[in-house]
């Protein structure tokens, strides 16, 4: 056997039989493993920077781009590489901390599945071609300039990119930028800028004695998780505080709580009415407007509709009434029906009678750039951007940072109604749904390869731009960073005022160095001003400080109506991992267990037992969840941290592309949701979706990491016992 | 110019030659300790480089120190091939007239970095470090600190790398397996432990 044709099990047999040697002192034994030489080529540096030595590594400041909090992040490079991400200890929002979608980013940038030169549909298929091609088509289409008849369809975007896309839709005569974003407080958005009068106000989670929080996954999911996990941390630490997490399927949040109840889904707005009638008798002022619906919710009634009994409802408002401040949280299944605005008003409601508002929840001040502010995307307009594909409004759409086809659920028929739009192009660095779905493809550099600044929605203390730079040479010549391709586009549109930039680099470095003297404080000149931002990778803009100014809205909750055909409710998960889908291509992400089930690389349906019992469902059975728009066949996967009439099915599997990682595995819970909208907000009812299970017979294991059971077997494994008995025996 | 530089090159070299010459003898002083080299040979392949880089005469003609062009080895876990710019600091004068320095020169002039071919490896999942190696075996060594020269550090690197001094291009002539390693380890009194490596 030679060193060359070692295969696994004779490499390993080797590394035994060496291991042994060391084991015998000295023993000298033969090996054949050996490296092969003069294969792999060593490239020196012609002239390095004084301060590169090769294997060790330099660490760069730039922006995490996996999810729209945008924490700051250092990234190790060495020998021209990116080789780890770890979070910027200078950001205010991640604090040095990054989570494990921000750690997987190195996996995007040197994903095998990267698009790497302009692609062109030619006979039905996606086509390599030159950039001159690929610039003079797109010049092209947009002379005929369509204007209203062209649209940007995007992700959330801010910074500088955002400044030029809103020039280059106005260059086009149009005014359509819908921003995509499946997850994300949408509806709370609105309802805070309603009832504080500003959209993200701050949450000061450390003053609060006791957060409540229906359904807000900020451990997992909810706005800026890696911020919150740090707050959350400081919450728990010095005089302890609790955690009531009310939900219809336990998040990563719940898990952590002290207190942990199941709700009906779409019932918690009732709950928070009924938690503010027991304290409102308890002579807590209601404001005026709400009087009427507090009053209509007795514990009693509430207990019937939520499925929360009485006595829970009333323990909850006497832990409030305890513990002031408190700080009370509406997430994505309070927002995610057709009363979203509702009941997340009704959760909001809670914070202005307990007095939370000024005290845990502070205004994040004004941010002094509009312009480059968070454009924060919505499902509100996807739905917009599939009625205007449908009814024929558009000729040309840009597509970036979003996958619209695959988070449309089917009633949208997004796939057909973008068979409308004549010229798509998708500036994409992944061949996902939408880019297959495209006329053209412009590939895009990576994140950490590209320029940019971004300004997270969310900002926990004095407000920040968060600047990316790249980490290392592109990967591939041709790439375009996306400013680029923005300033490109901006100059094909003969927009004179953006000739003078030669590249995004020398916009951005122009915009940054010209900013008001007053951000500048300690910088010599405007180039070492410039150096000073790209080290510490954020830049402090001073916001002004206001004040809010609660407002009650009046509440009005429809009845639950029950659905024969279809018993049970749907709930589209949240993980902090393949998030909504975008991450399904990064192999760390699908190998990492989800942070409750445990499973990986597939996807699975939550049911209760005691459902699963009356169903005949046994943990893997493969069952068909139906909805009246549509049916998927997903694992069983039996678990008690669910509402006994929900069936909970993570979003983020069931790719029909986006490369080898993500395609054809699991389902995508998406495209079964039914047609419910927040009559407010315009946005899609990510929870109101009503289903019913069948056993299709067949079954198939689940891959879980650790698989293990809720069962002691009797064994004793961890001893228990009834506060009762605790009370009689140890006389507390 | 070009000429006063050369004149000016030649007498450095000369006084640093001599120099290097005096500590080469002193070096034979019996006092300097060197690692116990684990048994055990390699008979590598020949590796042909872009540019057949002679060893032999930077060291055992020229003297000059190993550490002069592997200069990240005490600072690195690699010890690092030279960048061309260093190459270029002397050979912008010297032996322009040879083809090896002419083909040198058209690669720098080209501004391309040299394909140079690995002959020493250790598999991805070791963690060898120079720096940690060449700290305990000459700049921890009292001795051989003191007698600094290409002759007294080339026995060192010699244990991993044979003697360069009598070869052209380098050739892998030692096992570099992990019983040899652990066998140096266990002659030398290096550590034991899996994780040192195997991080």
């Amino acid at each position: 056997m030679s060193g060359n044709e070692l295969n696994r099990r004779g490499f390993l047999k080797l590394m035994g039989w060496s291991a042994a040697g060391a084991g015998l002192a000295g023993c000298d034994l033969p090996s054949t493993v050996t490296l092969e030489q003069g294969k792999e080529t060593v490239l020196s540096y012609l002239s390095p920077e004084e301060y590169v030595i090769p294997g060790i590594g330099v660490w760069y400041a730039s922006t995490c781009m996996q999810c729209a909090a945008f924490c700051g992040i250092h990234g190790r490079v060495r020998e021209g590489h990116a080789l780890k991400l770890e979070g910027n200890p200078d950001s205010p929002l991640n604090r040095g901390k990054l989570c494990q979608m921000g750690q997987a980013g190195i996996q995007g940038h040197y994903n095998p599945d990267r698009i790497t030169q302009p692609l062109l549909r030619k006979d039905g298929k996606l086509t390599p071609i030159g950039w001159d091609e690929a610039w003079s088509l797109i010049g092209q289409k947009i002379s005929n300039a369509p204007g209203e008849r062209f649209a940007w369809v995007t992700g959330t975007v801010s910074g500088h990119q955002a400044v030029l896309l809103a020039a280059h839709t106005e260059a086009m005569g149009s005014k359509n930028h819908f921003a995509v974003e499946v997850i994300g407080p949408h509806v709370g958005r609105a309802v805070n800028q309603d009832m504080l009068g500003e959209a993200m106000p701050r949450l000061v989670l450390d003053k609060a004695k006791l957060i409540l929080s229906l359904g807000a996954d900020f451990l997992g999911t909810w706005v800026s998780p890696t911020h919150f996990a740090t707050e959350y941390a400081k919450f728990r630490s010095g005089s302890r505080g609790m955690l009531v997490q009310v939900e219809p399927k336990m998040t990563l949040t719940g898990g952590n709580a002290d207190m942990w109840v199941p709700i009906r889904p779409g019932t918690e707005g009732v709950l928070a009415l009924a938690i503010a009638n027991v304290l409102m008798k308890g002579g807590a002022k209601v404001p005026e407007a709400a009087i009427a619906a507090v009053s209509a919710y007795e514990p009693a009634k509430a207990a019937e509709v939520t499925g929360v009994s009485a006595e829970r409802i009333e323990k909850i408002a006497a832990l409030l009434k305890e513990h002031s401040p408190s700080l009370v949280l509406a997430g994505a299944p309070v927002e995610g029906h057709a009363h979203g605005y509702q009941a997340a008003a009704a959760v909001q409601l809670l914070n202005i009678m307990l007095g939370n508002v000024g005290q845990t929840i502070v205004s994040a001040g004004g941010f002094p750039f509009p312009q480059l502010a968070a454009k924060s995307g919505s499902t509100r307009d996807l739905i917009a951007f599939a009625d205007a594909a449908k009814n024929q409004k558009l000729d040309v759409a840009f597509f970036y940072g979003a996958n619209p086809v695959y988070s449309a659920p089917h009633f949208l028929a997004l796939p057909e109604a973008l068979q409308k739009i004549p010229f798509k192009v998708a500036f994409a660095q992944f061949p996902d749904e939408t880019a297959e779905a495209a006329d053209l493809v412009i590939p895009l550099a990576s994140y950490l390869e590209d320029w940019g600044t971004h300004v997270a929605a969310y900002q926990p203390e004095e407000a920040g731009i968060t600047v990316q730079q790249p980490l290392m040479e592109r990967m591939y010549n041709d790439t375009i960073g996306f400013g680029d391709a923005l300033l490109k586009l901006l100059k094909l549109g003969k927009s004179e005022q953006y000739a003078a930039w030669e590249d995004y680099y020398a916009y951005l470095r122009n915009a940054v160095a010209t900013l008001p003297a007053e951000y500048k404080a300690g910088a010599a000149n405007d180039n070492a001003f410039w150096d000073q931002t790209l080290q510490k990778g954020v830049l402090k803009v001073a916001a002004a400080a206001q004040e809010l100014k609660p407002q009650v809205p009046e509440i009005k909750l429809p009845d639950v109506q029950p659905n024969e055909g279809y018993p049970l409710y749907l709930v589209p998960s949240t993980q902090l991992g393949l998030w909504d889908g975008r991450h399904a291509n990064l192999p760390w992400l699908q190998e990492a267990p989800d942070q409750i089930s445990k499973v990986v690389w597939d996807s699975w349906a939550e049911i209760h037992p005691a459902t699963a019992a009356k169903l005949g469902i046994k943990e893997d059975d493969i069952i068909e969840i139906a909805s009246e728009q549509g049916s998927i066949k997903v694992k069983a996967y039996l678990f008690k941290g669910v509402h006994q009439d929900v069936v909970a099915v993570p979003m983020g599997q069931g790719h029909e592309a986006y490369g080898r990682y993500a395609k054809n595995r699991g389902v995508n819970v998406l495209k079964i949701l039914d047609p419910v909208i927040d009559a407010k907000t315009r946005e899609l009812a990510l929870y109101g979706t009503r289903v019913k299970l069948a056993n299709t017979g067949k079954n198939e294991p689940l891959v879980i990491e650790g698989r293990g059971n809720n069962s002691q077997r009797g064994r004793k494994l961890v001893v228990t016992i009834s506060a009762d008995q605790f009370r009689k025996t140890e006389g507390a | 110019m070009k000429d006063l530089l050369r004149r000016w090159l030649l007498t450095f070299l000369c006084v640093g030659g001599f120099l290097i010459g005096t500590s080469a003898a002193a070096s034979e002083a019996p006092t300097i300790k060197y690692p116990v080299p684990p048994p055990g040979d390699y008979n590598g392949d020949v590796v042909e480089q872009p540019i057949e880089f002679p060893h032999d005469i930077h060291t055992k003609v020229n003297k000059i120190n190993c550490l002069y062009c592997h200069t990240y080895g005490r600072r690195s876990k690699v010890a690092g091939i030279p960048p061309t710019s260093k190459c270029m600091g002397c050979h912008r004068v010297i032996a322009t007239d040879k083809p090896r320095i002419q083909k040198l020169t058209e690669y720098w002039e080209k501004r391309q970095s040299i394909p140079w071919k690995k002959v020493h490896d250790v598999p991805d999942f070791v963690h060898f470090t120079h720096e940690r190696h060449l700290k305990k075996f000459i700049f921890d060594n009292e001795d051989l600190v003191q007698n600094l020269s290409v002759d007294t550090v080339a026995p060192v690197c010699a244990a991993c790398h044979g003697d360069l001094r009598e070869m052209t291009v380098a050739r892998k002539v030692k096992p570099m397996t992990m019983g040899w390693c652990v066998a140096c380890h266990e002659a030398n009194g290096g550590p034991g432990d899996c994780w040192k490596c195997h991080k």
